[in-house]
């Protein structure tokens, strides 16, 4: 059991774990993300505004949050619980946009500065008497509209908070943050609407917290308040909330009749002593407190393996994305060699233009035919590897942030494939050059025996060298003459290391146009930076506080 | 009270934003599924329908009496049968969960249109405490559904029909006979509501989700719905985002009534009134005012009767018009149209314009190698017919020079016979180019059926193009002789012999043989030798045009003949399915088709097709607003 004197080391804990929460990504939308995304945004509610604030100033005031759903009266039983216009109440709903909080002026330091709620910028608005009522100030984004008053007890606060099923999605939302900031949960509810299935939603996670709930009926008619508090008893006995304290407010023309009147004193006057007893009675205030910290603390002890295991499946699907381009491409890879190996290269135009070199065609154009044909081939597997990739990312929903796979067939993927071929004849020419430059040397006395002194007698051309050079190492099989001219020409050892050269050359090409389009696809997600690191320190951060607790 | 585990579960704090809205479009997910479902309901209502044509009483009345209505008019019959087409044609080709929905549609058209036309069933719906059963017994004159204070009060749906006849229709809802009810004199006191058939529903936001699944399932069959709101609960996020929203193109068949007026004063009851219609059209619910089709929004309290009497005549009048079966019908038309149209229509052309197409040949031509082909082809031929023309001498040289470069062999013939001539990358990309150049602006599902036709028809293609270059055979290795030919070879032939003549002339003057006389024989053998290299060289210059001509026919016939290939093996199959994608896109158009507002079908029908579009773009601008 916590109690609300000052512990460091659970303050340090519930920080530790605070800034673990708050580094949690959930990046890819998966089924489960939506929901937990806002399990973290609670949880950073809870510990921001809450948690953490509560525990470093037990003496700070409580504060009550009036919440319900829209058309409850919220407004109204806030103004007359104050005691004058401090929220405005209307007819039309939505009707609370900017949260009101309202304390008593010498608690106003507690609220005036970022203890809590530290996203909402306060607005002071002039102090308005009965009779002049405050007009309306102008509706502004993330703002908490702090009152005072003197007819408030100190030691208590109360938060007049929108709608918690608002049809403005943002007062849903911020609803849920005020709710999370509570010491005393206050729902209200009404004669018509207490069978709704939303407020019983929130009933059920105010039990599930354990916090300090109170639960109001309002706007009943006279002649039925006996048969439906009644009723609701049954429903919240039912509920496991029978021991909640309950409390009925009457339907009166004051808050009928444009909600513009307060309710009569008699009327809240219960659900204030209530409220004011808890406010000043220190064990009575230490109670309420102390049982709404300790719920939320127990509650994280489900709800953060919950987050983590988001976490974990994030990081799983991330693994599984990267893991289909993986796979991909290693199997375009495999593909290419097992097609460089069968000659697959030396097909159509570089065919024929092999079948008519040298008389024929020249070697630049068997050359050019050559490397056109490697980068076509090297085109098709980057295309087929996109396709694949594209077709099963399309079965993820996760894959969604991720942009549009480009199918390969992108003018820019053959733009760079082109260049990185010919930057790979270029390197196959230098490398020919070289060994041409090499048999130019005095070395001859190497070459031996009749044909190589034959051959060498006329130096072979860089070109002619290169060419053959190029047909042996993409015709494979076919090309097996091309290999044994260039034995003719260079002698077979320097044929047999030029090939090796150059097989190595065109294998590191290969891989590095592979690896440089399979990057190119996993950037975004690798970007993305999913690590399964956050799923360990949630869990670690969440087992330190357990031992503090 | 049912304790619903399974939901506080799934989301504990479904008042709260992101989670909220999931668990509303998990909702919405089902009850798409469950929109216009029942199918066990529906079966049983089928087989009672039957049941009931044997039975003597009612039904045979209903067979007796020819439907006034009549059969669905003219333009609606056609969207039905439209999508009747729609659905059959791509069956195998649109993920099935929509057509499924579409084909739910057409089953309820069909089951409405064998019941009652005469009919108009209205089903009361609301939050729980609207006062839905109040507004019931006003318009009813009797209490005939219980009214109270426990929430939610009603817990199944109860039938009021003012005339004979509904039996079938309320098979259909499945509500048993019990609780069927007629009102005060047996509904004869009131000729408007002839043929009215009014449905209590319970609750749609109660804690008991039993009730929700009842609404949702009645909301399915009936022909209008009376939306009760009151001035409480007419902003709730349950009822606009589950139901209004969703339900924004059902706009006609929809009337919205702010119950509970007297609690409100005259002035408030205005400003919630303006309020809750700009709610509404912020749903995107179209609002019949100004005489446009649209929803009816009313004030009325069901406790002191205000309004009541309006809301009456209103629906008194709707039921006489005996359209709404006709509207609502159109409107789950509208709404299938809707959401299938993400597999019919996508944004930009489509199609496989020339330039895609030539692009494909030229690519099937690179990779059968049909340039390199004919330029060599070309220069085969230039080279054989110098060299027939060519000097003795210089063809001598040469030979000496082959020998000594590549040994006795002919170069050629070392080439083994290949496989595979083809390159089977460059087939593979041309049709993966062209699949995504035609299934480019199609939507996902005629897209994969586009690339998976070219890909079918690919297969096989490397093989067909192999045959066929073995077929047409290679260009370069007999090349044909012109018909100069001979007369070159000739005059070469004779300068050989001038060269001979005049040397064999100048040996014989230098044995004496032969007078002397340097000149002419000198004259004679250098008119041989200029002459020889000059007919070569005429030749040269003759051979280059024809030999162009060659090669370029060779690279022709080679490319035209893959060009064929691939045109029969991946551009029909392709160019067949976007034939089918357009005659589909054709029936869709059909489906979303004009939509003539009923009260003009009554006159005639015709126009009013704008109506019907906007109401569809207002149904997706709801449903992109949610």
């Amino acid at each position: 059991m916590v109690t609300l004197d000052e512990r460091p080391q659970l303050i340090d804990a519930l920080s530790a774990l605070r800034d673990r929460v708050a580094a949690v990504r959930l990046p890819l939308p998966l089924p489960d993300t939506p929901r937990a995304r806002q399990t973290r945004t609670e949880l950073l509610a809870q510990l921001d505004d809450y948690l953490v604030p509560r525990l470093k100033d037990p003496d700070a005031p409580l504060l009550a949050v009036v919440g319900g759903s829209t058309g409850a009266g919220k407004s109204t039983l806030v103004n007359s619980l104050v005691g004058r216009r401090v929220s405005e109440a209307g007819v039309l709903r939505p009707t609370t946009r900017t949260p009101v909080l309202v304390c008593h002026p010498e608690d106003h330091h507690w609220f005036a500065g970022l203890r809590v709620l530290p996203q909402l910028t306060r607005v002071w608005l002039p102090q308005a008497d009965e009779d002049h009522p405050v007009d309306e100030p102008a509706p502004e984004e993330n703002a908490l509209r702090v009152e005072t008053a003197s007819s408030l007890p100190r030691g208590l606060a109360l938060l007049d908070a929108p709608d918690i099923d608002s049809l403005v999605v943002e007062n849903r939302l911020l609803a849920a943050e005020l709710i999370c900031a509570a010491d005393v949960w206050v729902m209200v509810t009404t004669a018509s609407r207490y069978a709704d299935a939303v407020p019983w939603h929130l009933l059920r996670t105010a039990k599930e917290y354990d916090v300090t709930l109170v639960t109001v009926l309002d706007r009943v008619p006279h002649q039925v308040i006996g048969e439906v508090s009644r009723q609701y008893a049954a429903l919240l006995d039912k509920a496991g909330l029978g021991h909640v304290p309950r409390f009925t407010i009457p339907e009166l023309p004051e808050s009928a009749c444009g909600g513009s009147g307060l309710l009569p004193e008699s009327a809240v006057a219960e659900l204030r002593g209530w409220l004011a007893h808890r406010g000043q009675d220190p064990a009575a205030r230490q109670q309420a407190a102390d049982r709404t910290a300790s719920g939320i603390i127990d509650s994280l002890d489900t709800r953060l393996p919950e987050l983590a295991g988001a976490v974990a499946a994030q990081y799983a699907a991330a693994v599984r994305l990267g893991g289909v381009v993986e796979a991909a491409y290693r199997e375009q890879g495999k593909r290419v060699r097992r097609e460089l190996g069968r000659g697959a290269v030396l097909a159509g135009d570089a065919r024929t233009r092999w079948r008519a070199y040298p008389r024929d065609s020249t070697s630049e154009e068997l050359l050019d035919a050559l490397t056109e044909s490697l980068a076509a081939l090297l085109h098709c597997a980057v295309s087929a590897a996109e396709e694949h990739v594209r077709d099963a990312w399309r079965r993820e929903p996760a894959s969604e942030p991720l942009g549009p796979p480009g199918g390969g067939a992108d003018r820019e993927a053959v733009e760079r494939i082109g260049m990185e071929a010919r930057r790979w004849r270029r390197e196959l020419e230098e490398l020919a050059e070289d060994e041409v430059r090499g048999i130019d040397r005095p070395s001859g006395s190497r070459l031996s025996g009749s044909r190589s002194s034959r051959s060498s007698g006329a130096v072979p051309e860089p070109d002619t060298v290169a060419a053959l050079l190029a047909t042996s190492l993409l015709g494979g099989r076919r090309a097996r003459a091309a290999g044994e001219r260039l034995a003719e020409l260079l002698g077979a050892q320097t044929a047999l290391r030029l090939r090796d050269k150059g097989g190595e050359l065109v294998l590191s090409y290969v891989d590095r146009v592979l690896h440089a389009e399979r990057d190119r696809r996993l950037a975004p997600l690798d970007a993305l930076d999913v690590t399964p690191e956050p799923q360990a320190e949630l869990i670690a951060a969440l087992s330190v506080l357990q031992k503090e607790k | 009270m049912v304790d619903d585990d399974r939901e506080r579960g799934r989301t504990r704090w479904n008042d709260d934003g992101e989670r909220g809205r999931t668990r509303w479009n998990d909702d919405r997910e089902r009850d798409r599924t469950r929109w216009d479902d029942g199918l066990i309901a529906r079966r049983a209502a089928e087989k009672a329908a039957v049941a009931e044509e044997k039975a003597p009483a009612g039904p045979r009345e209903e067979d007796a009496l020819p439907p006034l209505g009549g059969s669905f008019g003219g333009p609606l019959r056609n969207r039905l049968d439209a999508l009747h087409e729609l659905v059959g044609l791509s069956r195998t080709r649109v993920e099935s969960e929509a057509l499924a929905e579409a084909g739910r549609v057409l089953d309820e058209a069909a089951a409405r249109q064998r019941l009652s036309s005469r009919h108009t069933v209205i089903a009361v719906a609301g939050a729980t405490g609207s006062g839905k059963s109040t507004l019931f017994n006003a318009l009813a004159g009797v209490p005939v559904s219980e009214t109270g204070l426990r929430r939610p009060t009603t817990s199944a749906p109860i039938a009021l029909s003012w005339s004979d006849g509904s039996a079938g229709l309320l098979d259909r809802l499945a509500i048993p006979s019990r609780l069927r009810r007629r009102p005060l004199a047996g509904g004869a006191g009131d000729a408007d509501l002839q043929g009215l058939v009014l449905v209590d529903l319970p609750d749609h936001d109660s804690a008991v989700t039993a009730h929700r699944d009842q609404v949702d399932r009645v909301l399915g069959l009936v022909d209008a719905v009376i939306w009760v709101v009151d001035p409480e609960k007419y902003a709730d996020a349950a009822l606009h985002e589950r139901y209004l929203r969703p339900l924004a193109g059902h706009a006609e068949v929809t009337f919205v009534v702010l119950n509970q007026i007297d609690r409100l004063g005259t002035e408030a009851a205005d400003l919630v009134l303006d309020d809750l219609r700009r709610l509404l059209d912020e749903d995107g619910v179209a609002l019949g005012e100004h005489g446009e089709p649209g929803a009816t929004v009313l004030a009325v309290s069901a406790l002191t009767g205000e309004g009541v009497p309006e809301l009456r005549e209103t629906v008194a009048r709707f039921v006489q018009e005996r359209t709404a079966p006709e509207r609502r019908l159109a409107a789950d038309v509208d709404a299938a149209a809707a959401r299938l149209r993400q597999a019919y229509v996508a944004e930009g052309r489509h199609g496989l314009d020339e330039r895609a197409r030539d692009a494909f040949t030229d690519r099937l031509a690179v990779a059968v190698g049909a340039q390199a082909a004919g330029e060599a082809a070309e220069r085969v031929w230039r080279r054989g017919a110098i060299r027939a023309c060519g000097t003795p001498w210089l063809r001598l040289y040469r030979w000496y020079e082959r020998m000594r470069a590549h040994g006795a062999t002919d170069p050629r013939l070392e080439v083994p016979v290949e496989d595979e001539l083809t390159a089977r990358q460059r087939v593979e990309q041309a049709v993966r180019i062209v699949a995504d150049e035609a299934s480019r602006g199609l939507p996902v599902p005629w897209a994969q059926a586009v690339r998976e036709a070219a890909v079918r028809g690919a297969e096989g293609l490397p093989e067909a193009l192999d045959e066929l270059t073995v077929s047409l055979g290679d260009p370069a290795a007999r090349p044909p002789r012109p018909a100069w030919w001979p007369a070159a070879v000739l005059a070469q032939a004779v300068m050989t012999l001038l060269q001979v003549f005049g040397a064999l002339w100048l040996v014989g003057q230098i044995l004496g043989v032969v007078e002397p006389g340097l000149l002419p024989p000198v004259l004679v053998m250098l008119g041989g030798i200029i002459g020889g290299p000059l007919v070569e060289w005429a030749c040269e210059g003759a051979v280059k045009g024809p030999a162009r001509r060659y090669g370029q026919e060779a690279e022709r016939r080679l490319r035209e003949a893959a060009a064929a290939c691939g045109r029969a093996r991946v551009l029909d199959p392709v160019a067949a399915e976007l034939m089918r994608y357009r005659e589909v896109r054709e029936q869709y158009a059909t489906v979303v088709g004009s939509r003539p507002p009923a009260s003009r079908i009554i006159i005639g029908g015709g126009g009013g097709g704008r109506s019907g579009t906007s109401r569809l773009g207002a149904t997706r601008a709801g449903a992109r607003a949610r």
